[in-house]
This record gives C-alpha cells, sequence and structure tokens, in this order.
C-alpha cells in the first residue's frame, strides 16, 4: 500500500511538474521579444 | 594556519586550472559532435545506443520538448531506483542478505540520487545491497551528471544560436556526456584509486578477528567505481556512512587530492566550453574568476576559523598550539591523515560545488565555518557546482546582473549579444526564487512540528542550523549533511524528497525556456552603449549581485543560526 501511495506520489509531482513546464511555455509566448528595460 | 596548508590549496587550485583549457575543448568538440581521440571507439556503441532507443540523432528539439524529455527521463529513473531498492532482498548480488528498503527511505534516496543530491538518509554499507549500490546509485549518479551537463549545453546554444526554434536534442546529449566524458575519466579515476588502496570487489564484508579475540565485520565492495562517479559527478554519495572520510573511499592525501581535482574538474571545464561555443573564452574565463574568488573567500575563511583554537576548549585550557604532536586547531571530526587544510579545503569544495561528499564531520566544524557552509550552497551552486547546475546557475546570475546593469543606465540589457527581455526575466527569477522557497519554507515548517523537532541532535541555534543545513543542502542538490540531525524518519524523508525535486525540477525547467527564448533571437552585435561582460569591472559586478541576492534572501536565516551559536559560544553558551 504504501508502495502504491509513494509511486503515486511520483507521478503526481511529475504531471505537476510537466504542466509547470507547460504554463513556462505559455508565459514566454506573449512576452516573446518584449523590453525589459524601464 | 601553515605553509604547507596554503601550498595544499594552491596546489590544488593550480591542477585544476591548467585542466579546465583542455577539458573545456574537449567538451565543446564532444557535444557538437566533432572528432575527438575516443570517437573512434565510442561512436559505435553510441550509434548502437540510438538504433536501440530509436533515436534520430540528427533530429533536434525545442526548449520544451527537451524539458519534457527531460522529466520523462527522470520520473522512469525515480521510479526504477525506487523498485530496485525496494525489491534488492529479491535480487542478486547482496551477499550480507541487506533488507529491502522502507518505502519514505527508498523514495528519499531514488530522488536523491535522480536529482544529482545524493541526500544519504542511510549508511551505505549497512542498508545497500551491492546490486542496489552499482545498479542504483552508481548508475543515477552517471545519468543524473549527464543530464544536468546537458541542460547547460542547451542553455549555451541558446546563447550561440540565431534565429533557431531549438536547443538540441537531450537524448543525444545525454547519450555524449555518458560516453565520451564521465566514462572514460571514471575508469581512469577508478584505477588510480584501487591503485592507492581503495577496494574494488564483490566479495562480503570481511570477518576477522582482532588481538583482542572479538570478532570484527569489516565493510567492503565494489567502492572505487563508485567512488570516481560519486566526486566526478558532482553527486558525493558515499558507498560508506562516513563517505570519504572512511579510510576504504578516501585513504590517504593523495587521494583526498585526486578526489578534489575531480569534483572540480567538470564545472570549471565548462565555463571554458561556454567561452568556446559562444565564440569568447574570455566571457568563459570571467565566469571562472567569479567563482575561483567566491572559492578563495571559502576556503581562506575556513581554514582561518579551523585553524585557530576553538574558544570553549580554550576557556578551559586545553593546549590547542600547533606542533610536532598535534596540527593545533579545530580537529574534532577531522581525520589526522587530512589535517585541518584538507579538510578544511575538503569541505569548501564539496559545499561550494554542490557534491556533498565530506571527509569530515561538518557538525563538528566551528559554527562560523557551518555558515560558510550554508553560505556556499546558498548562492544556488554558482562556484563550479555540480557538473551543468553551476554554470547555468551561473548563467541565471548573469542576467540578473545585466538585467540590474540595464536599470542602472536605461538601455535594454544584453548578455553575450542576446537581448534581455521580460521572457528571460521572469523564467529566471522563476528559476532563482523556488530554492529559497523551498529551503526556508520548509526549514520553517520543520522548526514547529512534532515529527520535525523529534529530529534534533542539538538544541538552540545550533539544532536550528542543523534543520537549515538540510533543507539547504537538499534544495542545492549537494547532499552534504551536517550531521546532528537524526533524518531517517518519514517526515524528514519526505520534505527533504520534496526540497530535492523542487531544487533540480522545478529550476530547470525555466533554465531550458530561458535556453529557448534566447536561441529564438538573432545576435546583437556589441555597441557602445552595450555593458561590457569580459572585463574585471563585470566580474566585481556579477559578485555583488550573487552575494546581495544571497545575502538578502538568507541573512535573517543565518543570523538565527550559526552567527547566534557563534557568539553564544564565545560567552560560553554550547548547545
Amino acid at each position: 500500500m504504501l508502495d502504491i501511495i509513494m509511486l503515486a506520489l511520483v507521478i503526481v509531482c511529475f504531471a505537476l511538474a510537466a504542466a509547470y513546464a507547460s504554463l513556462c511555455e505559455r508565459l514566454l509566448a506573449p512576452s516573446a521579444g518584449k523590453d525589459a528595460s524601464p | 594556519m601553515t605553509v604547507t596548508g596554503w601550498l595544499q590549496i594552491a596546489l590544488f587550485a593550480a591542477i585544476v586550472g591548467a585542466l579546465t583549457r583542455p577539458l573545456g575543448g574537449y567538451l565543446a568538440r564532444v557535444y557538437a559532435g566533432e572528432r575527438t581521440p575516443l570517437r573512434p571507439l565510442i561512436a559505435p556503441v553510441e550509434t548502437a545506443l540510438y538504433r536501440l532507443a530509436g533515436i534520430k540523432p540528427q533530429t533536434e528539439q525545442s526548449w520544451y520538448g527537451y524539458a519534457i524529455s527531460f522529466l520523462v527521463f527522470h520520473a522512469a529513473g525515480i521510479i526504477a531506483l525506487y523498485g530496485l531498492l525496494r525489491l534488492q532482498s529479491l535480487l542478486p548480488l547482496n551477499p550480507q542478505a541487506m533488507t529491502a528498503v522502507a518505502p519514505d527511505l527508498a523514495l528519499n534516496t531514488a530522488v536523491s540520487f535522480v536529482t544529482n543530491t545524493s541526500w544519504q538518509s542511510y549508511g551505505g554499507e549497512t542498508t545497500l545491497s551491492y546490486l542496489g549500490q552499482m545498479a542504483g546509485i552508481t548508475v543515477q549518479s552517471f545519468l543524473s551528471a549527464a543530464s544536468g551537463m546537458a541542460v547547460a549545453i542547451a542553455l549555451i546554444r541558446g546563447f550561440a544560436r540565431r534565429r533557431a526554434a531549438t536547443i538540441g536534442n537531450f537524448w543525444v546529449d545525454l547519450t555524449r556526456g555518458t560516453l565520451y566524458v564521465l566514462l572514460p575519466i571514471c575508469i581512469v579515476a577508478a584505477f588510480i584509486l584501487i591503485a592507492d588502496g581503495v577496494p574494488q570487489t564483490l566479495a562480503p564484508s570481511a570477518e576477522v578477528t582482532t588481538l583482542d579475540g572479538a570478532l570484527q565485520v569489516i565493510a567492503r565492495g565494489p567502492v572505487a567505481t563508485q567512488e570516481a562517479i560519486k566526486l566526478l559527478s558532482g553527486d558525493g554519495g558515499g558507498f560508506f556512512n562516513a563517505n570519504s572520510a572512511h579510510p576504504f573511499e578516501n585513504p590517504t592525501p593523495l587521494t583526498n587530492l585526486a578526489e578534489l581535482v575531480l569534483i572540480f574538474a567538470l564545472g570549471a571545464a565548462l565555463t571554458n566550453c561556454f567561452g568556446r561555443m559562444i565564440g569568447s573564452e574570455r566571457q568563459g574565463w570571467i565566469l571562472l574568476c567569479v567563482m575561483a574568488i567566491l572559492f578563495g573567500l571559502g576556503v581562506s575563511g575556513l581554514y582561518s576559523v579551523e585553524s585557530g583554537a576553538n574558544p570553549a576548549l580554550a576557556a578551559i585550557n586545553v593546549d590547542q598550539t600547533p606542533g610536532l604532536q598535534q596540527p593545533g586547531g579545530n580537529m574534532e571530526g577531522k581525520e589526522v591523515r587530512f589535517g585541518i587544510a584538507g579538510s578544511a579545503l575538503f569541505a569548501d569544495v564539496s559545499t561550494a560545488s554542490s557534491d556533498g561528499a565530506v571527509n569530515s564531520m561538518h557538525d563538528s566544524f566551528l559554527p562560523l565555518s557551518g555558515g560558510i557552509f550554508l553560505a556556499n550552497m546558498m548562492v544556488d551552486e554558482v562556484i563550479v557546482g555540480a557538473p551543468g547546475s553551476g554554470l547555468y546557475g551561473m548563467l541565471l546570475f548573469c542576467i540578473v546582473a545585466v538585467f540590474l546593469a540595464g536599470l542602472m543606465i536605461g538601455r535594454t540589457p544584453e548578455y553575450v549579444g542576446k537581448k534581455i527581455g521580460s521572457a528571460e526575466i521572469k523564467m529566471t527569477i522563476l528559476a532563482l526564487i523556488c530554492i529559497p522557497a523551498a529551503t526556508l519554507g520548509l526549514t520553517a515548517i520543520a522548526c514547529v512540528v512534532e515529527p520535525g523537532l523529534a529530529g534534533l541532535g542539538n538544541a538552540g541555534p545550533h539544532g536550528y542550523s542543523e534543520i537549515l543545513y538540510a533543507y539547504t543542502s537538499a534544495a542545492a542538490t549537494n547532499g552534504s549533511a551536517f550531521a546532528g540531525l537524526s533524518s531517517n524518519a518519514p517526515f524528514y524523508n519526505l520534505t527533504l524528497a520534496l526540497a530535492m525535486f523542487v531544487g533540480r525540477f522545478v529550476v530547470i525547467v525555466p533554465v531550458l525556456a530561458v535556453a529557448g527564448s534566447l536561441a529564438a533571437q538573432p545576435i546583437v552585435p556589441q555597441s557602445a552603449g552595450s555593458l561590457p561582460t569580459d572585463r574585471a569591472l563585470f566580474v566585481w559586478f556579477l559578485l555583488g549581485v550573487i552575494v546581495i541576492v544571497g545575502g538578502l534572501t538568507y541573512l535573517p536565516a543565518l543570523a538565527l543560526g550559526p552567527i547566534i551559536d557563534s557568539l553564544q559560544m564565545l560567552g560560553g553558551t554550547l548547545y
């Protein structure tokens, strides 16, 4: 039972990491080429 | 402090400096797929691996594809290592009949080695089978280092390419790093270690009768091969619980020097590789210079603090003057064969580099030294760091530095011909902020909940330092332990695993996003308005940014731990 919980934790964490990568991609898209200077 | 001690430090620095350029050139050729002396030997293996795995080496990936490949590969690595540790009692190469590793410890260990951290809540010789050590720990040491280098190379390509939609192929970079870089160096290093007395055997532990007639079990195993990659990978997870303080892992001052060089070699060489790949070696030397200054400050501080007398012992009139019978200074927790200089140098290299191997017990250093260890790790592994992570950490700080310079002079920030826009800044800050968030947040939780306090070996600020050190080490993917903290409990195993996960994956995703965003840009020629990043001025500016960002983030946490601990020790209060 504990093994299943541990493996589920791993899968959830990596799913979140993949969603985070997807979020980064969306964050990049509208700001590409925009100037960061004041 | 002695002349011999300083000479040891200088010799180490000279060897690393001498290796930087040739090794950097070799790395640049390997990752560009150019001809190297080892290519005729290794290329057939490389090609066979691609065929077997169905990889098309010519097909490159966008940053997102690269990141997803990276995540999938490491998810599979954690599950495989977890399974191996849980099933080791049923698998071969288990002469000491080790039982299955507990689920929370197995998860912690799997995350630890896949993230290149090597935090060890276990003693290797009393917990893992030979198969677990070889096919689990050692394999992941290779792969985590190769993947870290792959990320750094992808980021370098982001700076070097113009109007490109891709940053390389993760599987190709991973394979090349493993086959052409890590394996050959480790084979040579393992033979050097074996020649100097490090065991390499599959025989079970030796049982001997001592002079008193008692039976003693002496653990041994395939140590040398694990030792070589443990150091080269910036991983640091030892075969034995005592790590490089154990005479079978690090028997002589010569192996100590070899181990130190292995820890720093690739991280330093990657700065030169960066310079070559962007067409200006000088830019690489500037980064190495910043790393060298931070390293010099750390090792000088450690050596001088530890060479001085321990005030608590001086108060009870213990003779601590150097002489023929004793090295003087604070020798608690240090091996006599390495002395103060060899221990301080190793401790600084280990905490600066993110390797986390130890040849002395960090909890036994004076509190101010503990503060230096923490500061080394708190600057996000930029002092050489592990292979790859040191360089991409430093490049993130370069982006912040040119951004701040841009704010000061009112111009668009540029770094090595790439304009730093809002996209790059967003991703950089995301990468830089998640490590302190994980470190400080989890430390705060552990300081107030019962399972966190239950692991403490000391009270007061020293106990707090133990908790802070554990989470700092985990989130910085360093893996060294302060000791004193009993971390093999579900609370610490799971929260430390979370810190390691954040410190690796939550950082690397935005790093790759920066790489992709930069690769898509044209290269802007230097103009009169560009901040020159290949001059001494940039060295000091970058140093200031690293110290100020680290200082602002962590100073209150350091004040509550090693700084108060040190002041109270001077006042006679010990914890």
